[in-house]
C-alpha cells in the first residue's frame, strides 16, 4: 500500500484539485515490544500504523491534513482539507519554502536477519532468560527486561519533483533492575539499540549487558546522593550526548530561533563555547539513527553548528530556512503521518579532540565524573538557555581519581555558560541511539542519536537529594 | 464505524477459538494551529481510527493493533494475535478480562464549539495571542502559541460484557511569551488543557504569561543552601505527577518499584494532605465514564489526610491481589497493553490565596516554572527539579528574580513537614485539580 506510485497518483490530484505544489508523505510503521517484568511476561504488543499525509501550498498559505483510511474518499477527502486550511492560512500569514534541488533515491538499511520473521518464542524466550537471572541476584527486587523491534518505511513525494523511500530497521534491548538495601530501593537502567535486523540480538550476551546493570544497582542503592552545589566535570559519551542535545541541539533548531525563542537567535559569529567545542548533526554516522533525507525529502547532510567555538549556523526546515536566508539543512522531521513536521535533530554530536580520557582526570583534586548509564533524559527551556538532565549512579574524583559511586546526581546550566568551560575534549568519539525512546517537541517524538567524546568542564551545577 | 470494528472484532475472536476478547476502538479527528511571531506557521488537520485487540488462549496473552484502514482490518489482528498467543507462555497470574463493563455519568466532556470548529475563529484567537503580549508590556513579546483541539469517540467491548461508548472533545492552548531588557530576557510558558471551553480565558493566559515572563527578567542563581518553598498549581501538578503518581499506581507497589509499598494506613504525607483519584470530576482532561478497558470510573481518596488509604488498580493488578478494578486502566496509545494510571488528582485545598501563602515566607522563592522535574525518580522519591522562573522573597515580599537552581529532596520528607500549608484557591491542569503549597524547607542548589 505504501509505495510511490500511490504517492504520485496523490500529489497528481492535489496539484489537480488547485494545489499549487505539495509535499505527499506516506509511511508503514510496525513495532514489536516484548516485556517481561519481574519474572512474569507482561506484554507481548504488535502495532502497526499505515497513512498519508499531505502538505498543500495554496497561494501564500499551507495546510496540511492526513488520514489513515487508504480508500479513495478517504485521500480525496484529506486532499480537500489540505488545500482549503491552506487558502484559510493564507488570510493569516505568508508561507514561502526555501528551494531545493529535486533528488530521486531510495535509502534501505542492510538486514541479514529479519526480526519479524524470528518466533514469537525465541524472543520471549530470550528476554525471559535475562529478566529471570536477574531476579535471581541478591538484593535486585524487581526488574523489567524488554525488547524493541522496529521497521520504519517512509515514502515522499514532492511537486518539485523529489521522490524518496527510506526503510530503517532497528532493533534493541532494555534492561532495569531494582535494588533494595535496607528501607532504600532505587534503580538503574540502559538499553543498547543497532540499527539492523535480529543478527545484533543473536550474537551479544545480554545476560552480561543486564548483569552489569544489576551490580551497578546494587552498589548505588548502598551509595549516598551527592553534595548540592558547582563541581569539575568529567563527562562521558553518553551524557556529552544528553549535554550537547540540550544545551544547544533544541536552541539551535531553526523554528524556535525564527519565532525568537531561542537564545541562539543572533548569535551567529559569535563565541558560545570554548574553542575546543565543535559541533555537528549528521543524518548518517556510525551508531546513530540514519535520517539520509527529511520528512520533506530534502538531503540530510552533515551540519556544523559550532565550530571552534563559534556558533555557525542552524537546522533548518524548508520554511525556516527561508525566513533566516539559509540552505535548507535536511532537519524537517515527523513522528509520523498524524503530524506536520517540525524542526528536529538527526544525530548532533561533538567532534572528538586529542586528550586520552585518562588524562583528563589529571589534577582534578576534586570533582565528579558524571556517567550515562542509568541516565533518564533531559529538558531544556531554549528561551532562556537553562537545561537540565537526570544523570546515572556516578564518581566523585579525588585526586584525580573516580572514588565513591553517588547517585540520584541531576546537572543542571546555562546553555551560554557550559561549554565555555570545557577545556579539554578527549578522542574516543561515541554515538547511540535507542528504540524504545527519542526526543520530544511539541507533542512528538522521534528517533535521534548522539553522543561524543568524554570531556572535561571547570563547572557544572550538580543536585542531588 | 469504531462500534462495528468492536462487535465484528470480538465475533472473529470466538472464530479463532480464543478463551476472551477485548477490542477498543478510537477514532480521532484533530486539528491543530501553531503560530509564532511571523503570524500563523501550520494548520493541519486529520483523522486516525486506532485498534487494539487482546486476546488470552488460556492463560496466554498478547495484544496488538494499530492504525485501521477500514473495519474489515480487524479480522487480521485478530488473526495475528491468536496465533501469537498460541506461542506464548502462562501469565499465571492472568485470571481474566473485566467481566461487567459499564459506564458512570459524567459531565463537561464534549463542547461542541470543538466538535464543529470555526477554525477561522479560533484562528483569530491565536492572532490576538500573538500580538496581545506586546500590547500589555512593551517589554514581551508572543513568541509562540498553538491551539489543539480533538474530538475523540471510544468503543470497547469484550466476550463477557456490553460495547460501551464515549464521546468526547479535547481543547489546549500553549503559549509562550519573552520578554526582553537591556541585555536581559526572560520566557514564561503556560497552558490551557481541559475538555471543555468552559474555563478558557484566554486574555488571563496571555496576562499571566506576560506578568511572569516581565517580572523574572534578570533573573540570577541564589546561593546553595536550605529555603522556603511555594509552588504555583502548574507546578505542584508537575512534581505529583513525577513522584507520587507512579508510586500510588499498583503495578508499581506489587513490582517492589514503590516507596509506598507495605504504608497503607500510615501516615505517609502532612495531615493537611488528601489526594483524591477521581475520574467523574467534571470537566478535567482525566474525566469519562468507564476506562480504557470498559471499567467504569469512581472516586477514591489515596491520601486521607496525609494517610495512604489504598492504590490504583486495572483489572489485571487488581486480581493479582484478589481485588476488583478502581477504573484506572491506561493505554498511552489504543493498541499499548493497559496499566494503572491516574484519572484526575484533585488535591483538597486550604485556606487563603496563593499571596497569602507568599506573605508567610521568610527567606524563600515562589516558584512559577520548573524544568526536568519528570526525570526524578520515584523509585526512591528523589525530587530534582530545575527552577526556570521563580522569584525570591524575604519576610513576605518578593525581592528579586531566580532561575537555574535546582530543587532536591526525598518527595516524602518534603511533603510531610510540619507547617506545610496549601491555599484555599484550587487551579485545574489537565488531569489536576490542586491548590498551591508552602513546603517550609528544601535544599535548593545554586552557586
Amino acid at each position: 500500500m505504501v509505495t510511490t506510485e500511490l504517492a504520485h497518483q496523490v500529489l497528481e490530484e492535489a496539484l489537480k484539485r488547485g494545489a499549487e505544489s505539495a509535499v505527499v508523505r506516506l509511511q508503514e510503521r510496525t513495532y514489536e515490544s516484548v516485556v517481561y517484568d519481574t519474572g512474569v511476561l507482561r506484554s507481548y504488543s504488535v502495532s502497526r500504523v499505515v497513512g498519508l499525509g499531505i502538505r498543500a501550498l495554496v497561494g501564500s498559505g499551507a495546510g496540511y491534513a492526513y488520514t489513515t483510511s487508504l480508500d479513495k474518499d478517504s485521500i480525496v477527502g484529506a486532499i480537500e482539507r489540505a488545500i482549503s486550511i491552506a487558502r484559510v492560512a493564507g488570510k493569516y500569514g505568508r508561507k514561502v519554502f526555501a528551494p531545493v534541488k529535486p533528488v530521486k533515491d531510495v535509502y534501505k538499511v542492510e538486514v541479514k536477519v529479519d526480526p519479524f520473521n524470528i518466533e514469537p518464542k525465541a524472543k520471549v524466550d530470550l528476554v525471559r532468560d535475562v529478566n529471570t537471572n536477574s531476579l535471581k541476584r541478591e538484593g535486585i527486587v524487581s526488574a523489567v527486561t524488554r525488547m524493541g523491534l522496529e521497521r520504519d518505511r517512509r515514502v515522499i513525494v514532492t511537486s518539485e519533483g523529489s521522490e524518496i523511500e527510506v526503510d530503517v530497521v532497528g532493533v534493541g534491548v532494555a534492561h532495569m533492575a531494582v535494588a533494595r538495601y535496607g528501607a532504600t530501593i532505587e534503580r538503574v537502567g540502559d538499553r543498547e539499540s543497532y540499527i539492523g535486523g535480529y543478527e545484533y540480538i543473536e550474537r551479544k550476551d545480554w545476560n552480561a549487558f543486564a548483569e552489569e546493570i544489576d551490580r551497578l544497582a546494587l552498589k548505588a542503592v548502598q551509595a549516598r546522593t551527592p553534595p548540592p552545589g558547582t563541581y569539575v566535570a568529567i563527562v562521558d559519551n553518553e551524557v556529552v550526548g544528553l549535554l550537547l542535545h540540550e544545551a544547544f541541539g533544541h536552541a539551535s533548531e531553526g523554528d524556535g530561533v525564527v519565532a525568537g525563542a531561542s537564545i541562539l537567535k543572533g548569535r551567529v559569529g559569535e563565541k558560545v563555547a570554548s574553542e575546543l567545542v565543535t559541533i555537528v548533526d549528521a543524518g548518517l554516522v556510525e551508531g546513530g539513527y540514519p535520517v539520509p533525507y527529511d520528512d520533506e525529502g530534502v538531503p540530510k547532510r552533515k551540519t556544523t553548528i559550532v565550530e571552534k567555538g563559534v556558533l555557525k549556523g542552524y537546522l533548518t526546515s524548508r520554511d525556516s530556512a527561508h525566513e533566516l536566508g539559509i540552505e535548507p539543512t535536511g532537519n524537517a522531521r515527523a513522528q509520523d503521518i498524524t503530524f506536520d513536521i517540525l524542526v528536529r535533530q538527526t544525530n548532533y554530536y561533538a567532534e572528538p579532540g586529542d586528550w586520552k580520557v585518562e588524562e583528563l582526570f589529571d589534577g582534578v583534586s576534586f570533582g565528579i565524573y558524571l556517567r550515562g548509564r542509568g541516565a533518564m533524559g533531559g529538558q531544556v527551556n531554549p528561551s532562556v538557555g537553562t537545561y537540565t538532565f537526570s544523570i546515572g549512579p556516578s564518581y566523585i574524583i579525588k585526586n584525580g581519581e573516580p572514588s565513591e559511586l553517588v547517585r540520584g546526581v541531576v546537572v543542571s546550566g546555562n546553555i551560554l555558560e557550559t561549554l565555555k568551560e570545557v577545556d579539554a575534549v578527549a578522542r574516543d568519539l561515541k554515538i547511540t541511539t535507542s528504540v524504545f525512546g527519542g526526543c520530544g517537541k511539541g507533542g512528538q517524538t522521534v528517533r535521534v542519536g548522539d553522543g561524543g567524546p568524554h570531556l572535561r568542564t571547570r563547572r557544572i551545577i550538580v543536585g542531588g537529594g | 464505524m469504531i462500534e462495528e470494528i468492536v462487535r465484528r472484532g470480538v465475533k472473529a475472536g470466538a472464530k479463532y477459538g480464543v478463551s476472551e476478547i477485548e477490542v477498543y476502538a478510537v477514532r480521532r479527528i484533530d486539528t491543530d494551529i501553531v503560530g509564532t511571531v511571523n503570524g500563523i506557521e501550520r494548520i493541519s488537520t486529520g483523522q486516525r481510527i486506532s485498534v487494539g485487540v487482546r486476546v488470552s488462549v488460556g492463560k496466554k496473552v498478547t495484544v496488538q493493533g494499530g492504525f485501521v484502514s477500514k473495519v474489515e482490518d480487524v479480522d487480521s489482528i485478530v488473526e495475528t494475535a491468536v496465533k501469537i498467543a498460541r506461542t506464548l507462555p502462562d501469565d499465571p497470574q492472568w485470571v481474566s478480562l473485566p467481566r461487567k463493563l459499564g459506564k458512570t455519568h459524567v459531565e463537561g466532556v464534549l463542547d461542541p464549539r470543538i466538535k464543529n470548529p470555526e477554525l477561522e475563529q479560533f484562528l483569530e484567537i491565536a492572532r490576538h495571542l500573538l500580538s496581545r503580549a506586546k500590547e500589555i508590556d512593551r517589554r514581551a513579546f508572543t513568541s509562540t502559541v498553538s491551539i489543539g483541539m480533538a474530538t475523540v469517540e471510544r468503543a470497547i467491548g469484550n466476550n463477557y460484557g456490553e460495547i460501551q461508548l464515549d464521546e468526547s472533545t479535547e481543547f489546549d492552548t500553549f503559549i509562550n511569551v519573552k520578554a526582553v531588557e537591556g541585555g536581559e530576557e526572560s520566557g514564561y510558558y503556560d497552558s490551557y488543557v481541559a475538555p471543555t471551553l468552559h474555563r478558557y480565558d484566554p486574555e488571563q493566559l496571555v496576562a499571566r504569561a506576560t506578568e511572569v515572563a516581565v517580572k523574572t527578567l534578570g533573573a540570577k542563581r541564589i546561593e546553595t543552601g536550605t529555603y522556603e518553598l511555594v509552588l504555583i498549581p502548574r507546578v505542584f501538578a508537575g512534581v505529583l505527577q513525577s513522584l507520587i503518581v507512579p508510586a500510588i499506581c499498583a503495578d508499581s507497589v506489587q513490582k517492589g518499584r514503590s516507596p509506598l509499598k507495605g504504608k497503607e494506613g500510615s501516615q505517609v504525607l502532612s495531615e493537611g494532605v488528601t489526594i483524591v483519584d477521581d475520574g467523574t470530576y467534571p470537566g478535567l482532561t482525566g474525566t469519562k465514564g468507564f476506562d480504557d478497558e470498559g471499567v467504569p470510573t469512581k472516586r477514591k481518596v489515596v491520601f486521607g489526610k496525609g494517610v495512604l488509604e489504598g492504590f490504583l488498580y486495572d483489572s489485571y493488578t487488581a486480581s493479582v491481589e484478589g481485588k476488583v478494578s478502581t477504573g484506572n486502566a491506561f493505554r498511552p496509545t489504543p493498541f499499548a497493553t493497559p496499566s494503572p494510571w491516574i484519572s484526575n488528582v484533585i488535591v483538597e485545598p486550604g485556606k487563603g490565596e496563593l499571596t497569602d501563602l507568599v506573605r508567610e515566607v521568610r527567606r524563600g522563592i515562589v516558584v512559577y516554572s520548573t524544568i526536568g522535574e519528570w526525570l526524578s525518580n520515584p523509585v526512591s522519591g528523589l525530587l530534582n527539579a530545575t527552577v526556570t522562573n521563580a522569584v525570591y522573597v524575604e519576610n513576605g515580599e518578593e525581592r528579586f528574580p531566580v532561575r537555574g537552581v535546582v530543587i532536591s529532596g526525598n518527595i516524602y520528607e518534603l511533603l510531610k513537614q510540619p507547617g506545610l500549608t496549601l491555599s484555599g484557591t484550587l487551579e485545574s491542569f489537565s488531569r489536576f485539580m490542586l491548590p498551591a503549597i508552602h513546603i517550609p524547607q528544601v535544599t535548593l542548589a545554586g552557586k
